[in-house]
């Protein structure tokens, strides 16, 4: 990563901002430092002018001008001499180490900083730092006495110059601690980034690679392939979902199609009448929406893998009911209709498309079994602790060869082309038990029990939608 | 009856306007929720016909508001939805019927009507009279001209919705949604048996059918 990227990462600012933080605390910091050293400094080299002038203040007191003057003349061989200047009432100098007095103006009583230039035994001028003060003697005359701060003052700017030295050492330590952190971060995220740059230019494939260190960057990494995972199987089962819509429509709407072309012909040659035609046409439509219908719920499930919003019901209660609206129509076509459930089962779905199975089954049954013949509807829980809605009639049966391909869709068998129908029941009912976490079972039914029956007698059938146990699903 | 429809898409709602009219009712056309709103605070309408997705406010909010602010004019969603759940959330939502696009005419009517009719009669009777048809509720008895006639419970419910919409057509899946609560599709006409049933035990032996066939709607109960 090039520096002007790094620059830009959110670790080197979060650096830049903590690095920023600390350089005005340790601004504030020093400030306070240089606030308390330099006043002491100030306040000690005033306390000792204060001692020295009461001293020179008790000499005047006892000799008079002389007096001090002579004293001062003592003082100035001092181990560390004071700067003295003793004027007359109009500042007018007297005597003393200095040539004129720094308090401006001349003839008042007032302290001040000065500097007093000074010549090294090497013949190097240096200019110092001193502290005065200025008295008016009891007989107008001005006493000025000074000293040299220069020594604690230095000792102050060293310690203000070491703490400045040692902040920007810190700065530049923390700017390339801020870098490498920075650059850290952004190689670990590089994966993560290629991964979300590939996904975003249509490759649903790319992952992020897990680096296997367990830290939070793999954890991210491992969230966002889980979650590209889902996305790339919903998007697989919503273009599967589209592919099968447009095929599973595009021959009945063939059909209706050339139905109403037909018709249109036969009413232009004045052959049939418009009426019969548009109510043909009608359910035709009609037969097209429920085509639809069917394929748009088994898409959706296959595509979800799961129903909508699983709560859970009593299956006997939703199939007794089932046998209260079909018991009659079985009645009506001869069919011997039974039915047994157990009862206190429950398992867990939507009632509505375990509904629309079962029914699917029972239509399936007394549809395919000739008069004469019986169709029961039982549930019950199995062994395995399955439970288990099955439709048993004694009809023709399926070849057990068969029985694969009549779950899919659109297969009708030779003798059920006669029959209204989609093509789509069995696929539905195979599409509402895979989202329940169950299946559908197709076995043979009771065997040959319609005696005397000549015409579509055979084995039976027998399909059962199982539901998983409620507690394991 | 007037009946308010809030749908976005206008030629649809122009077909249903004219279907309404040719049935005798008055509709007025909204285009969006917001106007819808605005028309059905005006108050006036016996039912409100609401598409689910709508701009500016889609039915769903817009039944909500009417709801909150008191208005209980009978509601049926239209949705081109139709998942189960969708029609929980909109009877959830404060909605009285949910019909999924497409649907046939016929259909519409008939739960339109069926909607007025729930407005009219919303007292509770205990006695229906039909013609010479009488239905108790509390005795849960049957009696046509005096005679009395027996049913199975189911054929009473069966009776009992037919009698409360007497004089207008009921379709199969109405039958099947109200008096069966099935919301999936039979696949054969499994209503038209109980149907028969049912007619064979209130019309036979009595010069007058009241139980009609309605062809391409469903059913309907005459005086």
């Amino acid at each position: 990563m090039r520096l002007p990227d790094l620059v830009r990462t959110t670790s080197f600012r979060l650096t830049l901002l903590s690095l920023a933080l600390f350089a005005a605390a340790a601004a504030a910091f020093l400030f306070y430092i240089y606030i308390a050293t330099a006043g002491e400094v100030t306040q000690r080299a005033d306390e000792e002018v204060g001692r020295e002038i009461s001293s020179l203040e008790t000499v005047y007191a006892r000799a008079g001008q002389s007096g001090v003057n002579q004293a001062l003349i003592e003082r100035t061989f001092g181990e560390r001499p004071f700067f003295y200047l003793l004027m007359d009432a109009a500042a007018k100098p007297i005597s003393g180490n200095i040539a004129a007095t720094p308090v401006e103006p001349a003839t008042s009583e007032a302290r001040s900083s000065f500097r007093v230039t000074e010549t090294d035994p090497d013949g190097a001028i240096r200019r110092r730092a001193a502290w005065g003060r200025q008295v008016r003697l009891p007989k107008g005359e001005l006493l000025f006495v000074g000293v040299d701060i220069a020594e604690g003052q230095g000792y102050v700017l060293r310690i203000i110059r070491a703490t400045w030295g040692a902040g920007v050492l810190v700065l530049i330590l923390g700017l390339a601690a801020g870098l490498l952190v920075s650059r850290n971060v952004s190689r670990s995220l590089l994966g993560l980034k290629r991964a979300v740059a590939a996904v975003e230019a249509g490759d649903l494939h790319a992952r992020a690679p897990v680096r296997g260190v367990g830290d939070e960057y793999d954890e991210l990494a491992t969230g966002m392939n889980a979650m590209l995972d889902r996305v790339e199987r919903l998007m697989g089962g919503l273009r599967h979902a589209g592919d099968a819509i447009a095929h599973d429509l595009r021959s009945p709407l063939t059909r209706l199609r050339s139905r109403l072309e037909a018709a249109l012909i036969e009413v232009d040659n004045g052959r049939a009448d418009p009426t019969e035609s548009l109510i043909q046409a009608l359910e035709d439509t009609d037969g097209v929406l429920k085509t639809f219908n069917a394929v748009l719920a088994i898409s959706r499930l296959q595509a979800a893998g799961q129903v909508p919003n699983p709560q859970l019901f009593d299956p006997a209660e939703l199939c007794s009911g089932l046998a209260e609206l079909y018991g009659p129509l079985c009645e009506d076509k001869g069919l011997a209709f039974s039915a047994e459930f157990s009862k206190g089962l429950q398992v867990r779905g939507d009632r509505d498309f375990a509904g629309q199975a079962m029914a699917n089954l029972l239509d399936n049954a007394i549809k395919y079994t000739p008069p004469g013949g019986a169709v029961m509807l039982r549930v019950r829980r199995r062994s395995s602790g399955e439970v288990e809605c099955s439709v048993t009639d004694t009809g023709p049966g399926v070849p057990f060869e068969d029985r694969v391909r009549i779950v899919q869709r659109f297969i009708r068998l030779e003798n059920s082309r006669t029959q209204p129908g989609t093509g789509l029941g069995l696929s539905l009912v195979q599409a509402v038990a895979e989202a329940h976490g169950g299946r559908l079972d197709i076995d043979d039914g009771p065997g040959l029990v319609q005696e005397g029956a000549t015409q579509g007698a055979g084995p039976g059938l027998r399909t059962a939608l199982v539901f998983p146990e409620p507690a394991a699903a | 009856m007037r009946i308010l429809i809030m749908e976005d898409d206008v030629s649809a709602a122009e077909a249903i306007i004219k279907g309404l009219a040719d049935a005798g009712h008055e509709a007025t056309h909204a285009p969006d929720g917001e106007a819808g709103l605005e028309a059905a605070r005006g108050g006036g309408f016996d039912v409100l016909v609401v598409d689910r997705m709508m701009p500016k406010v889609d039915g769903l909010t817009a039944v909500s508001s009417l709801r909150r602010e008191g208005d209980s004019t009978p509601v049926l969603f239209l949705s081109a939805l139709g998942e189960i759940d969708d029609r929980v959330t909109g009877l959830k939502a404060g909605g009285d019927d949910y019909l999924v696009k497409p649907f046939a005419f016929a259909e519409l009517i008939a739960r339109v009507e069926a909607l007025c009719r729930r407005k009219d009669t919303g007292g509770q009777a205990t006695l229906l009279k039909v013609g010479d048809l009488e239905l108790d509720l509390i005795a849960r008895t049957v009696h046509r001209a005096g005679v009395e006639i027996d049913l199975q419970p189911r054929e009473f419910q069966l009776l009992e919705f037919l009698m409360r919409h007497a004089g207008r057509s009921v379709t199969r899946t109405m039958l099947l949604e109200k008096v069966w609560e099935y919301h999936f599709d039979p696949q054969t006409n499994v209503i038209d048996v109980h149907i028969s049933r049912l007619r064979s035990k209130i019309d036979k032996g009595f010069d007058r059918p009241m139980l009609q066939t309605v062809r391409g709607a469903g059913y309907r109960l005459d005086a």
